[in-house]
């Protein structure tokens, strides 16, 4: 036993967690300082920040000076704030919609097919989102692989006009995520006592009751857990609604990426990346909150 | 006669058929179960009593056969259309509900009113002593209360029939005897016809009405419990229910009902034979241990009194298990009681004599 190491109990298990505070110190909290501090300084006109204190930024969320420098109300950036939180919403509930059954079929299969199928739902990280969601332009596009069959049989006179639109968005951001919504829901449903919906059979339950009242809520920290873990990246998708939205249907995400990239207001970008954190925060709180009334619950119920 | 509940009629069961995994569960039985009827089916774990079970409830679908409920055919109804209930052995309770919910929730699929199921599901748990635990969680409970909520689950439809799949089986020796007459009673109130599947030969005996002894998917004999145990009909349900002495023999002569049979070289035993066997067949003897009167003179008049000695002895508490060589091969396993400063009356290695009555000796029929 070396002598320099700490002897008492306590001194010892701030050592033992030293590492991770450090990672957790540099990874996480280090960045989010820097963002903080940016949102309250100036912007540089060629990028970076002048250590200036300003306010300037936060004001620029919600309004704009008149000629005369009063300030005037400007809902510009909440109304794509708020668009972002409806785009992110709609695309979770397509996930779920999506999601759901496909989890619930994997859990029905026999054991050693669904390690297969669990392999098959993540494939597509095995490539770029960047290019998968070009792929989507192909699809979607004008004489895409939808249109143009249409286009050619005459079914159709002109472009449905898919793309750059909120519904092309929901569509990029479903396809990116989805896979986020499975895998939660599948380790939750993995995990029901099926035997559970013989005895709701058994007592003159219908299939669909018996998904509304025993499946549905038995894998409900699947499905909160897979909600949360695709609304949240939705929020912050920039690549879907650049390509697919044409930049002109802007989210919050590809705000703040054009605010570093080519606004060069980088105190604006990191009030906006803070309003999200917040946003994300309170989403965060409100699954806790639900999360600790329910094991509370089981709490009490092992006892 | 009562009306019959349950007619099964010539019912197969084969699992995965076709296949090289086909395992054949139940052969062409045949059964009825009366109305009002407290019916088991008893068997080791793989004789297909459970496979009868879940096909009564619709959880499985039968190969060949035809099982009628109430004289109307099941095949084409889902178990959600079928007026029985399952008590399920490990209680399937909605982890997610109270004791109350669980209770309810037979009544709410049937969509009664709501004031009628306020009502049935308070009767149904004074029913089974847990009006106090109404708002619990069923992990929140022993297992024999759990057990409760199972049955008042299962009870709050008031079914025609309520299956129990082995509900007593995950409970201890002490609440197991308790449940077992709270079983009977509510079987007697309610009129509900039970079903009850169990591997427990005590259970059977102690709270059936009729009880059908099953193997390898097969019945081997149906019969109220003094009848399963006193005159089992082959050497498979007597070794089953109860502790048996079996004796190889050979029939030399028959008068009326009872035979002369002969065992190795030159003991002869009286028997009774309910069976029809003729001189010359080679026949199983069978005898209870509780039968045998063991004593250390000669008493018995009109009966069988041979001499042997104890080779082994099992104390169980009020009384003990004897084994008694008798020579020329033959063993028997005699029931002894402790005297009241609680020694067995006999040691090991004592000369004692080993008495029964000719009636309680018995050939099987097969």
């Amino acid at each position: 036993m070396s002598s320099w190491l700490p002897t008492n109990p306590s001194s010892r298990r701030w050592l033992g967690l030293a590492p991770t505070y450090l990672v957790i110190g540099i990874f996480m909290l280090f960045p989010m300082i820097i963002m903080g501090t940016y949102s309250f300084m100036e912007a540089n006109p060629y990028g970076g920040v002048k250590p200036v204190f300003s306010t300037a930024a936060y004001i620029q969320l919600a309004w704009e000076y008149d000629l005369d420098n009063t300030l005037i109300f400007n809902p510009g950036y909440l109304k794509i704030i708020w668009r972002s939180i409806e785009l992110s919403v709609m695309a979770t509930v397509i996930c779920l919609i999506f999601g759901f059954p496909v989890a619930y079929y994997i859990t029905l299969q026999p054991e050693n097919r669904r390690n297969f199928y669990i392999y098959l739902i993540t494939i597509p990280f095995w490539t770029n989102l960047l290019i998968r969601t070009f792929a989507w332009i192909i699809i979607l596009g004008r004489n895409g692989v939808i249109e143009l069959p249409l286009l050619s049989l005459g079914i159709i006179e002109k472009s449905l006009g898919m793309m750059y639109s909120d519904g092309a968005i929901a569509i990029g951001l479903t396809y990116s995520y989805l896979p986020l919504m499975v895998l939660p829901i599948y380790a939750s449903l993995e995990k029901l006592d099926f035997r559970l919906l013989e005895a709701a059979s058994d007592l003159y339950a219908s299939r669909l009751a018996i998904m509304t009242k025993i499946v549905i809520p038995l894998s409900k920290p699947g499905i909160i857990a897979g909600c949360i873990l695709v609304f949240i990246p939705c929020l912050g998708a920039f690549i879907a609604p650049n390509l697919l939205g044409g930049g002109k249907k802007l989210m919050l995400g590809s705000l703040v990426q054009f605010q570093f990239a080519s606004a060069r207001n980088w105190p604006f970008g990191s009030a906006l990346s803070m309003l999200m954190l917040a946003v994300v925060v309170i989403v965060l709180i409100l699954y806790a909150r639900g999360a600790k009334k329910s094991t509370a619950g089981e709490k009490a119920t092992e006892s | 006669m009562a009306a019959t509940a349950i007619n099964i009629l010539e019912v197969s069961k084969v699992y995965n058929p076709g296949s090289h995994q086909a395992l054949k569960a139940l052969d062409s039985v045949s059964l009825a179960i009366h109305d009002n009827e407290f019916f088991t089916l008893l068997g080791p774990s793989g004789c297909g009593k459970t496979t009868l079970l879940r096909l009564i409830a619709g959880f499985e679908q039968v190969t060949g056969g035809e099982i009628l409920l109430f004289e109307q055919g099941i095949e084409n109804l889902e178990p959600s259309q079928r007026p029985v209930n399952t008590v399920f052995q490990h209680y399937a309770l909605f982890p997610h509900m109270t004791v109350a919910q669980n209770v309810a929730f037979g009544l709410e699929r049937l969509k009664k009113p709501k004031d009628e199921i306020v009502n049935t599901v308070n009767r149904v748990l004074a029913l089974v002593k847990l009006t106090e635990l109404a708002d619990r969680r069923p992990n929140q409970m022993s297992g024999g209360q759990q057990q409760r909520v199972a049955l008042a689950r299962a009870l709050a439809p008031s079914p025609k029939v309520l299956l129990l799949d082995e509900p007593l089986s995950a409970l201890d020796l002490k609440l197991r005897q308790a449940m077992r007459e709270e079983l009977k009673q509510l079987q007697r109130e309610t009129g509900i016809t039970f079903v009850f599947v169990t591997h427990d030969q005590a259970e059977a005996l102690a709270m059936s009405d009729r009880i059908a002894v099953m193997s390898n998917g097969e019945i081997q004999q149906i019969g109220s419990p003094t009848d399963i145990y006193e005159h089992p009909v082959n050497r498979f349900v007597a070794d089953f229910i109860g502790d048996t002495n079996f004796i190889d023999a050979e029939i030399i002569s028959i008068k009326d009902d009872l035979v002369s049979c002969r065992i190795g070289e030159n003991t002869v035993f009286e028997a009774e034979d309910s069976g029809n066997h003729r001189v010359g067949d080679r026949v199983t003897l069978f005898l209870r241990p509780e039968k045998i009167t063991l004593v250390a003179d000669a008493q018995m008049v009109n009966g069988e009194s041979h001499r042997g000695s104890v080779t082994n002895i099992v104390y169980l508490g009020n009384q003990a298990l004897l084994t008694v060589d008798l020579g020329s091969g033959i063993e028997l396993t005699a029931q002894s009681r402790p005297r009241e400063d609680g020694n067995l009356p006999f040691a090991m290695g004592d000369s004692l004599f080993v008495e029964f009555s000719k009636r309680a000796l018995r050939v099987l029929a097969e």
